[in-house]
């Protein structure tokens, strides 16, 4: 600095043995005070952009932090979950059409069993009109033995007389057992068909939307699979870029350090103000200088200041632990 | 999360800031001022659960800020965090005597600022 000064103004010396020594030291004294205010008003706008800066960056963080937190872990789970329930849920509505279905054959079963009844029906309705048949042959031959007998064949050819009308009531009782059978077995034979018809419509219904369900859920996982890839890599970009973002703030602290630098530059300016326009001799303005600088040591607050003043190399400065007391 | 409320001083509007930030997102109630002498004008008659502090500022530096608080009958047990640019350890020690629970040196990672902050509010 003190060469610099002599840059512009010469030597202590030369300032005091000159003969226009007295208008020297307030030009000393009024480019310090230029710097210094120059110097104030720099550190005034850096602060003020910092200020600007550091509200950006916290309000990005902030978002990204809103948009970190609301896509979880960003590795799709939710999709995944979705889709996994989907599955479930189309899986469970196939295995209700299966038990459907499966219902559907028992019952064509048991209407096959029924069918086989309704044909044993018809072989004893059959067999009912073979005993009619029968016992009316037998009656005929009574009624015969009985006119044969003559009077007292009478009360025989009444009874024989009426077991032939029993066995006609008979064998239409079992024509008709026949026909109903037979309507009857042919209306469930009809119902089987149709059954079984049908079982196999469910059939193919069922195999032609399990096929779909899986071609739905093959394309819906492979989209949610590219999905949740995406999300991943937006999820880990969003984090890197908050990291990023995070670190800048704590490198814009160093707007701190070099405002309480210029602070004390500014303040040391002004105390040397005066220093060059005081009466004395080189000399004794040197030693003034001198004890100045010794006491400018005093306000420092930072290690680089106290390094540059002993004129050791600096280095960067890096966040450092917390010590408790 | 919480409704604690910390008072912030620091001369500086950026540290000012991204204290302000980092502390307003994990939850805190953040109280600013930018010396010691504002600081114990708005802190008059608050609830403060926490003070963290910066040493060098205009007006009243940190460390007389401190000793005023202590002697406080209200905020004589309110745990003090220095927030500093000053890593020497005659600083420190200076800090320490004066009632002060940690100190953390600017540049600071506002996640250990937190750690802190949460570690002596909870003590």
């Amino acid at each position: 600095m003190q060469r610099f000064f002599n840059q512009f103004f010469g030597s202590a010396a030369e300032r005091t043995d000159s003969s226009a020594a007295a208008a020297a030291p307030s030009a000393y004294d009024e480019a310090l005070r230029i710097w210094s205010a120059q110097i104030e008003t720099s550190r005034q706008h850096m602060e003020e952009a910092v200020v600007e800066l550091t509200t950006r960056f916290g309000g990005i963080v902030g978002r990204l932090d809103s948009a970190l937190l609301s896509d979880g872990h960003g590795d799709g789970d939710g999709i995944a979950t979705d889709a996994k329930q989907g599955q479930q849920d189309l899986v469970q509505v196939i295995n209700a059409l299966k038990a459907i279905q499966r219902s559907r054959q028992a019952l064509a079963e048991d209407i096959r069993s029924v069918v086989m009844y309704t044909t044993e029906l018809r072989q004893m309705a059959d067999e009912v009109g073979m005993i009619a048949f029968k016992t009316n042959m037998l009656a005929l031959n009574a009624a015969i033995e009985a006119a044969h007998a003559g009077e007292s064949g009478r009360g025989f050819a009444v009874v024989a007389h009426e077991v032939r009308a029993l066995s006609d009531a008979s064998r239409q009782t079992g024509k008709m057992i026949t026909e109903k059978a037979g309507m009857i077995s042919e209306t469930l034979g009809r119902i089987a068909d149709s059954n079984e018809s049908i079982a196999l419509e469910d059939n193919q219904a069922i195999l032609n939307s399990e096929a779909k369900i899986s071609a739905v859920l093959d394309r819906f996982s492979n989209r949610t699979a590219v999905m949740s890839e995406a999300m991943q890599a937006a999820h880990q970009q969003s984090t890197e870029i908050k990291e990023e973002v995070a670190g800048s703030l704590v490198q814009l602290q160093f707007q701190d350090r070099v405002s309480q630098i210029l602070s004390q530059v500014c303040s040391s300016m002004q105390q040397f103000q005066g220093n060059a326009s005081a009466p004395d001799s080189a000399a004794s303005q040197d030693d003034l200088a001198r004890r100045r600088l010794e006491k400018m040591t005093e306000t420092y607050t930072t290690d680089e200041q106290r390094r540059i003043h002993e004129g050791l190399e600096t280095k960067a400065v890096e966040p450092q632990a917390v010590t408790f007391f | 999360m919480t409704s604690k409320r910390i008072l912030l001083v620091d001369d500086s509007a950026s540290v000012r800031k991204v204290a302000g930030i980092a502390l307003t997102s994990a939850g805190y109630n953040v109280l600013e001022a930018a010396n010691g002498q504002e600081a114990l004008s708005k802190m008059t008659g608050e609830k403060i659960h926490l003070i963290i502090s910066d040493v060098n500022m205009p007006v009243m530096d940190g460390i007389t800020f401190l000793k005023e608080v202590k002697r406080h009958p209200s905020y004589k047990f309110t745990p003090v965090i220095m927030l500093t640019t000053e890593a020497g350890e005659d600083k420190k020690q200076e800090g320490r005597a004066a009632g002060a629970k940690a100190w953390i040196v600017k540049p600071f990672q506002p996640q250990n600022m937190l750690d802190a902050v949460s570690k002596l509010i909870l003590a």
